[in-house]
């Protein structure tokens, strides 16, 4: 059986105040299911991320009250930033087993204006090693910026051969409606932005964002703009930083379950949503990928590969590092793009003739991988 | 497998440990019930000598307490310790940079209020340590 992708709900991102989490998780369930044509009495299953801010026992439970849904089946799940694809994995297994007809995906959070930066930092930074790692003072920015400095020195770059990456993700967000920065950046204030955790500066990292997304998946199309979920893969190798194996992180391990379920190769996919908490995240991902050489992912951005009518055109809504990330709907947001793109409704930004694309993201530090391809059309 | 018989720094002890697969000589540094190689659940627990290879530093602006400020920014360090493991640590030597050799030493965490976790790891150049 087939599991399609049958609406998609995104918000515009930013520091927002008002809606609490469960507010955006409300106003991106609305959208998602006005875009797929249902009604809620017709959704059967919620799956519904986490929230900091709100840090609920049972988000899908408190979500579908409020809602106002009664689904057979309703749980919360978290894999950190790989939450939102790990959701929709799940969904596919519900439709694919006959246990629900429309899954409603969602996840939303005030996690800009919901917290302090420090309390926000705070929360985050327990992804480390309870004993052997947080007591040392690291945040999330300070274990990706190791990173980023053993694949400096690996590949003997300096720290401007990153800067190309999220200068492109803002090119793409300065033509995205909603996204949280829209002005154009150039490599120079990548690297006159103030250090956050030296080699990453300010605009190596994503910001803090108010918003939410949600996604429903259905046993069969509802209109032709639906689309298929054509395969999913996942890799949780490891938690912590001091266990991860370089070059090995469970990336491709995903990416390739979820082609082989596809039954396609890179050489099929049209667009791309990749994960891009920091500048490194998107290096280190599409390198291990196989999708651009190791320690070239900046090259490849300089030269315009990720540009919309580049070689892999990527995250072209301007992803976490523009478009914003509140969260498990920050990794969401590619999903939508993606999806948009599949639908040719993206305008100037438009990725011609794209039939097919796969999202991937991770949780954690690199910990948590989830690979999903999507087609146009019924998979047939 | 928790401290065993030779307790490290986070209980107190200004040490390393490495732990030891019995069956297939895998060795990490986080604590595991069994090998994530070959499943085994028999380990062994042993002391790093504290040198080793630096492959990466940070150093950190903005902590959970806020922007470091005058205090200036914090030092992190991974370290592939010569028994195999990676650890993290703080640095107390401006000079460490990857590609280096490291030594490990022991202080007394200055935001320690955390009573027997007081001693953190913190890596300097071989040479200067």
């Amino acid at each position: 059986m087939t599991a399609h992708l049958t609406g998609v709900g995104l918000t515009a991102f930013g520091r927002q105040p008002g809606p609490d989490s469960l507010g955006w998780q409300c106003l991106a369930a609305e959208l998602a299911l006005t875009d797929a044509a249902i009604e809620p009495g017709e959704v059967d299953a919620v799956i519904t991320g986490y929230s900091t801010v709100a840090g609920h026992l049972m988000p899908a439970n408190l979500f579908a009250e409020r809602f106002g849904l009664r689904p057979t089946t309703a749980f919360g799940m978290s894999v950190g930033g790989a939450t939102g694809l790990a959701m929709l994995a799940q969904a596919v297994r519900l439709v694919e087993s006959g246990a629900a007809g429309h899954v409603l995906v969602v996840a939303g959070e005030n996690r800009a204006s919901g917290q302090s930066r420090d309390t926000s930092t705070a929360v985050l930074a327990q992804v480390g090693h309870a004993d052997h790692e947080v007591p040392l003072g690291g945040t999330v920015p300070a274990y990706y910026a190791l990173m980023a400095s053993r694949y400096l020195w690996t590949h003997g770059l300096r720290r401007d051969a990153l800067a190309e990456i999220p200068v492109q993700m803002r090119n793409h967000a300065s033509r995205k409606p909603g996204a949280q920065f829209q002005k154009p950046i150039s490599v120079t204030d990548v690297l006159e932005s103030r250090p956050v955790a030296e080699p990453l500066h300010l605009l190596d990292c994503c910001p803090v964002s108010d918003g939410g997304a949600a996604v429903v998946v259905s046993r069969s199309a509802t209109s032709d703009r639906s689309l298929t979920i054509a395969g999913t893969g996942q890799a949780h190798c490891h938690q912590h930083l001091t266990a991860l194996d370089p070059g090995n992180t469970g990336a491709a391990h995903a990416a390739h379950r979820a082609l082989a379920e596809a039954g396609l190769t890179w050489e099929d996919i049209d667009v791309y949503g990749i994960y891009d908490s920091f500048s490194i995240t998107v290096a280190l991902l599409v390198e291990e990928l196989g999708l651009t050489p190791a320690g070239r992912a900046g090259a490849y951005a300089r030269a315009g590969a990720f540009e919309t009518d580049g070689r892999y055109p990527m995250n072209t809504h301007g992803g976490l590092l523009s478009y914003g990330h509140c969260g498990v709907g920050g990794g969401m947001a590619h999903v939508a793009e993606v999806a948009a793109q599949l639908r040719h409704e993206r305008g100037a930004s438009q990725v011609g003739s794209c039939r097919s694309g796969y999202v991937h993201a991770d949780g954690g530090v690199l910990s948590a991988h989830v690979g999903v391809v999507l087609r146009q059309g019924d998979g047939r | 497998m928790t401290g065993g018989d030779v307790p490290d720094w986070t209980q107190g002890e200004p040490r390393l440990v490495v732990i030891r697969c019995t069956r297939c000589g895998n060795r990490w540094y986080l604590p595991r019930e069994h090998c994530p190689v070959c499943g085994n659940r028999k380990t062994r627990r042993a002391p790093a000598a504290g040198g080793g290879l630096c492959v990466a530093v940070t150093r950190l602006h903005v902590t959970t307490a806020g922007s470091t400020g005058a205090d200036g920014p914090l030092g992190l360090a991974l370290v592939e310790l010569d028994e195999g493991p990676l650890v993290m640590g703080r640095v107390h030597d401006e000079a460490l940079s990857p590609g280096d050799r490291a030594r490990v030493a022991f202080c007394a965490d200055p935001s320690g209020e955390q009573g027997q976790r007081a001693l953190v790891p913190s890596f300097g150049r071989e040479e200067s340590a």
